[in-house]
């Protein structure tokens, strides 16, 4: 009797549940049924009167009548919701995303970011030293003698006689070779001065990083092939490169090396001066005065010294043609990397 | 400096041998040719024309219709030249020529109406001077037709190339010769000396006498008598012209001639205006003036190296002659001077004055001692021959202080040591020999050389090591691909500041880098400021005490551009000298810090349809400071003061100090200082010291386990008087409570007339839990309600709601 009833209000809901137009008539049902005082409520109220040997067969068919109920409303009633969140609370999707805004670093420091972690990949450490410095460190110690031209190689701002702004990061050589005995190897990242008519290619000041390594078998081949393996990272490695005789007075012998150049492929262009070559950095095998001026044995050790500037690499890269824009700081160009 | 090949030819037989090899075997021995000037290329279009007619142009007074020849058909061209004229041969550019003077191309052209097919030249348009007085009237026996470049023998290459300061040997057309010798294996030769003289002595012309030898080691001079000045024979104007000089006459000629032949500067004087028949070089001893040959009147430190006759100075040594005893139209006799000074007192007097003449260019690098005599010969001879002088019998050579040939050993597994490579020991000996050393010594592990004097920057076994590398080839050296690395420990000093700056990203912040240069006004609003000695303008002639000037400016700029809502930082360094330092005599009397700013100004976010306006304030600052510290383990940090007034810079501001030092400060920027910028809008900012902060010990990290029990978590808020601080109350909650309270916030804040006059609703959110068990409801209410009467009996503060 109770198994009719139960096939009754199976049915009953069925025929309902397949009239439901609105979320309403959904809770109508729901109430109808399911409530704590629904049909399905009044079955379980009945099922006190079943005898013994009935009620747990009863009792288990009511229990799957009422989860299949559930479920089924469940279910209605996620479609509603979802339909009517598409059709009633419809919202303009294509309104702008909120965004947040994250900084960057400029774009000399991304790109000296680069040079780091290559040379650190090498076995660099990486120290710093201070802007403005002593001429003996910056000259006298790097082997330019007093009244030398070499020194007119470096246009200087002198704060006096003794003291001035740094013309290259090589200083930072000297001091750390004072305070470590070899082997020593770092690069030497900083801002440099020179006294040169601020144009759109040059600016009173500029950044720089420096090399050092120096131990007992430094050679100018492994010179060769530390820049080479630089250059092929951070330029390309189908680089093509050459390394031409030059002079600085802390190292000898000494090197320029040039790379094709990347706007023109060695075609000889504006920028290269027709040549198809571009200097990108200047190196060379420590000099054996400067080894003395910090106390290293020249017999001993020997090593080898480069150079380059960040912002013309930068330039090139980017196809930069005004240094002074990276000093403006405008908030145009600071967004653009 | 400009090299002529045909010139260079004089010395070395190049002639199997391209423009291209030559080029790239000179830039690659360290001789860096910069640019090359092919003639045949350069003139390749132009031919020598024949004017046939020549007729007014009906439109222009100043203007002739010509018609010209080429040979093949005559062309009707517009020239406006006064000496143009029928049956003259000039220099044709037919269309499609390209005009080396503003590389323009010629093209028909249509001037006041009459067509033209071509121009006629100037010597200025080719570039051969910069003669624009008139076209070039050639020479009637030139061919019509014939292209110029075989006409004029304009079949040169002129190459620029960059000398270094350690190459004075190459400041010559011999000096590169040599190099060239050594690069292609040939021979040079020098050119001969053959001296018809005259029965008149010289040394009865004119003693010598060196008073400074240190500074004049040696002085070499020669005579010619009864020359007569005039303009120099067209082939030595042309060299001279080739390499960028202007011809001026036979005598001044030679001299520059024979310089860029041999490198070594020749002065010539006017032997009759020598008083006393006698030269002195001597230093002065006092301050001086002299007058050189351009008119000016030069003041002269003590210690100036002069040449003198028996009266007075007739010459700044090595650098430039004097008005009193230069060569004129009328001269008849001349006295060539050829020398060596010292490069450091050269030097010293050029740095001093000011000028730099092509003279003590080379003196001042190095001028080789022992060839004055044969160059001073050389030029003699080229004078005689181009003046009808004759040259006086003997010459002059006073050498009181004879530089020697230095030695140098070469050990050839120290070439190897360096290079990294071996390069056979016959090849070394080649190459330094070619490049003018004489084997003294050879030994199975060593070489030993005698270096030529004009090589003055050998002097020790590296200098050999890299003339051998140089000319065998850097590019011939081979790459290693494998190095080793040594193990341990890695220092990274720019690490921290890296950190800074990729959390200032995420903070939102650009990075901008300010000139530390300043104008004494934006150094002079903080800290002690150091000015440059030679500072290249005003606006740059001091540095930097502080980032803010900097960045103000920045702002300024941006905001003019429309960028009006900034969020900027800088890390960089600033420099103040101590209290009571007047001159830095040491590092100690100066500081150099790194700081690190961040400012910001206008919105907190872009204009956006989604929220409403926010514009920076105290608060967003002070939060990105706080959030900074948390990331860069200084947590336990607390902003720990506050100030109305009484700073430079700001109008209130909050600091922050550890062991007394003051490690960042920060606020709102003075409407007074930011009047200095023109910036109307507020300003925020706050500076780190992060040197200081780098170094401090930080305590390593460690974890924390994750809370087991449930916190309870109660709101309460208050009315207090509009006077009470937030800190006070903050402060007075943490101490009147026991150790279950773990937190407080504040989340609102408001005042408003139904609170009543002067006053303010604060309310705070408290967390309450304990680490090992679950607090009981009891305990929770019971602290929470005694908090309550606590802050009502020290604040007279009212419990709001409820």
């Amino acid at each position: 009797m109770l198994e009719d009833k139960i096939s009754e209000v199976s049915k009953l809901f069925n025929d309902d549940i397949s009239k439901v137009n609105s979320l309403k008539d959904l809770e109508n049902i729901r109430i109808k049924f399911l409530s704590r005082n629904g049909l399905v409520a009044e079955l379980f109220e009945k099922l006190k009167n079943v005898s013994k040997e009935e009620k747990p067969k009863l009792g288990k068919t009511l229990n799957d009548l009422r989860n299949s109920l559930t479920e089924k409303f469940e279910s209605l009633k996620q479609q509603f919701e979802e339909s009517v969140n598409n059709s009633n609370n419809k919202i303009d999707l294509s309104l702008p995303g909120i965004k947040k805004t994250i900084g960057s670093k400029h774009i000399l420091t991304q790109t000296l970011d680069e040079i780091k972690s290559i040379f650190k990949s090498m076995g660099f450490s990486i120290f710093e030293g201070p802007e403005l410095e002593s001429d003996y460190n910056n000259f006298s110690a790097l082997n330019f003698p007093e009244d030398h031209p070499a020194r007119d190689m470096q246009d200087t701002f002198f704060i006096n006689k003794n003291y001035l702004l740094r013309t290259h990061t090589s200083p930072v050589q000297i001091r750390v070779m004072q305070n470590f005995k070899p082997p020593v190897r770092v690069i030497m990242p900083g801002r440099v001065y020179r006294n040169e008519a601020v144009s759109s290619r040059s600016y009173c000041m500029f950044h720089q990083v420096e090399g050092l390594f120096v131990d007992t078998d430094v050679t100018f081949a492994e010179l060769k092939g530390t820049l080479v393996s630089f250059a092929k990272q951070f330029f390309g490695e189908n680089l093509r490169y050459r390394f031409r005789p030059s002079f600085f007075p802390f190292t000898e012998p000494s090197a320029e090396m040039d790379i094709t150049c990347y706007l023109c492929k060695g075609e000889g262009c504006k920028v290269c001066k027709q040549t198809g070559w571009l200097e990108i950095l200047g190196c060379g095998m420590v000099d054996p005065n400067v080894f003395l001026n910090v106390g290293y044995d020249p017999e001993k050790y020997t090593g080898y010294a480069f150079g380059m500037g960040i912002e013309r690499t930068t330039m090139l890269r980017y196809g930069i043609d005004d240094i002074r824009t990276f000093f403006d700081n405008d908030l145009r160009f600071l967004k653009q990397f | 400096m400009k090299i002529s090949l045909n010139w260079l030819k004089e010395y070395i037989d190049l002639s199997d041998i391209s423009v291209e090899q030559i080029v790239a075997a000179l830039t690659m021995s360290g001789l860096e040719v910069e640019d090359v000037i092919n003639e045949r290329e350069k003139y390749k279009d132009f031919i020598v024309g024949f004017v046939k007619e020549k007729n007014k142009h009906p439109n222009a007074d100043k203007l002739y219709i010509c018609t010209v020849s080429t040979g093949k058909e005559d062309l009707q061209v517009i020239c406006g030249a006064t000496n143009v004229d029928v049956n003259q041969k000039v220099v044709f550019a037919p269309i499609g020529t390209l005009i080396p003077k503003g590389n323009s191309k010629i093209t028909k052209a249509k001037i006041r109406g009459v067509e033209s097919f071509g121009m006629i030249c100037a010597e200025d348009e080719l570039e051969l001077s910069d003669d624009h007085s008139g076209i070039m009237i050639l020479d009637d026996r030139l061919k019509v037709g014939e292209p110029i470049t075989e006409a004029l023998a304009l079949n040169d290459v002129v190459m620029e190339i960059a000398i270094t300061p350690n190459r004075p040997d190459a400041l010559s057309h011999i000096g590169v010769a040599r190099d060239l010798a050594a690069l292609f294996n040939r021979e040079i030769v020098l050119p001969k000396v053959e001296l018809k003289e005259s029965s008149e002595k010289i040394t009865n012309l004119v003693s010598i006498e060196i008073e400074d030898s240190i500074n004049c080691p040696r002085y070499s001079a020669s005579a010619v008598l009864n020359l007569k000045i005039k303009e120099s024979p067209l082939w030595l104007q042309e060299r001279l012209t080739k390499i960028g000089l202007r011809p001026i006459n036979n005598v001044v000629d030679v001299t520059n001639y024979v310089m860029y032949e041999t490198g070594q500067p020749l002065h010539a004087f006017d032997l009759d205006k020598i008083s006393g028949k006698k030269i002195v070089v001597k230093s002065t001893k006092q301050e001086s003036s002299f007058t050189t040959l351009d008119s000016k009147l030069r003041k002269l430190l003590p210690n100036t190296l002069m040449i003198c006759d028996s009266e007075r100075p007739i010459a700044l040594a090595g650098i430039m002659g004097g008005e009193n005893s230069e060569i004129s139209n009328d001269t008849k006799n001349i006295l060539i001077e050829s020398a060596h000074f010292s490069p450091s007192s050269i030097r010293r007097t050029s740095k001093y004055l000011g000028l730099s003449t092509e003279a003590s260019y080379r003196f001042e690098r190095w001028v080789d001692p022992s060839s004055t005599l044969f160059v001073v010969q050389r030029a003699a001879q080229l004078i005689s021959e181009m003046s009808n002088g004759e040259i006086a019998k003997g010459y002059i050579d006073v050498y009181p202080n004879k530089i020697l040939e230095k030695e140098v050993s070469l050990r050839f597994n120290r070439v190897k040591k360096i290079l990294g490579y071996e390069i056979p020991e016959q090849e070394i000996q080649r190459i330094l020999t070619k490049l003018g050393c004489k084997l003294l010594v050879e030994s199975k592990e060593e070489v030993r050389f005698l270096i030529p004097t004009f090589r003055s920057d050998l002097e020790r076994e590296i200098d050999l090591i890299e003339e051998v590398a140089r000319i065998y080839g850097y590019n011939n050296i081979p790459t290693v691909d494998r190095i080793a690395v040594t193990l341990g420990a890695k220092i990274d000093q720019t690490e921290f500041a890296d950190k800074i700056k990729t959390l200032a990203n995420a903070l939102g912040f650009y990075e901008m880098i300010n000139n530390p240069l300043q104008s004494e006004h934006l150094a002079s609003i903080l800290g002690n400021k150091i000015p440059l000695l030679n500072p290249q303008s005003v606006d740059m002639a001091y540095l930097r005490t502080t980032l803010i000037p900097g960045a103000l400016a920045t702002i300024a700029k941006n905001i003019n551009v429309g960028e009006k809502n900034l969020f900027l930082f800088e890390i960089g360094n600033v420099f103040n000298k101590k209290e009571d330092v007047t001159e830095i005599k040491s590092f100690d009397d100066f500081t150099e810090e790194q700081k690190a700013l961040f400012i910001m100004t206008g919105r907190m976010s872009e204009k956006s349809w989604h929220s409403s306006e926010k514009f920076v304030d105290f608060y967003s600052l002070k939060g990105m400071a706080e959030s900074l510290f948390e990331k860069i383990s200084l947590d336990n940090v607390i902003l720990d003061s506050y100030y109305h007034g009484e700073n430079p810079i700001y109008n209130y501001f909050f600091a922050k100090h550890i062991d007394k030092k003051q490690i960042c400060i920060g606020g709102s920027i003075k409407k007074s200082v930011l009047k200095e910028f023109d910036i109307q809008q507020e300003v925020f900012c706050f500076e780190l010291d992060l040197d200081y902060i780098k170094n401090l010990k930080r305590v390593p990290k460690k974890y924390t386990e994750l809370l087991k029990f449930p916190k309870a978590v109660r709101d309460f808020a208050f009315i207090f008087d509009k006077s009470t601080s937030y800190q006070d109350v903050i402060d007075f909650i943490k101490k009147s409570t026991s150790k279950f309270l773990k937190s407080v916030s504040l989340f609102d804040l408001f005042e408003s007339d139904n609170l009543g006059k002067d006053k303010k609703s604060m309310a705070f959110s408290l967390e309450y839990y304990d680490e090992n068990r679950t607090l009981t409801e009891e305990e929770v209410e019971k602290e929470f309600l005694s908090l309550i009467s606590l802050i009502e009996n020290k604040f007279h503060a009212k419990l709001r709601g409820n």
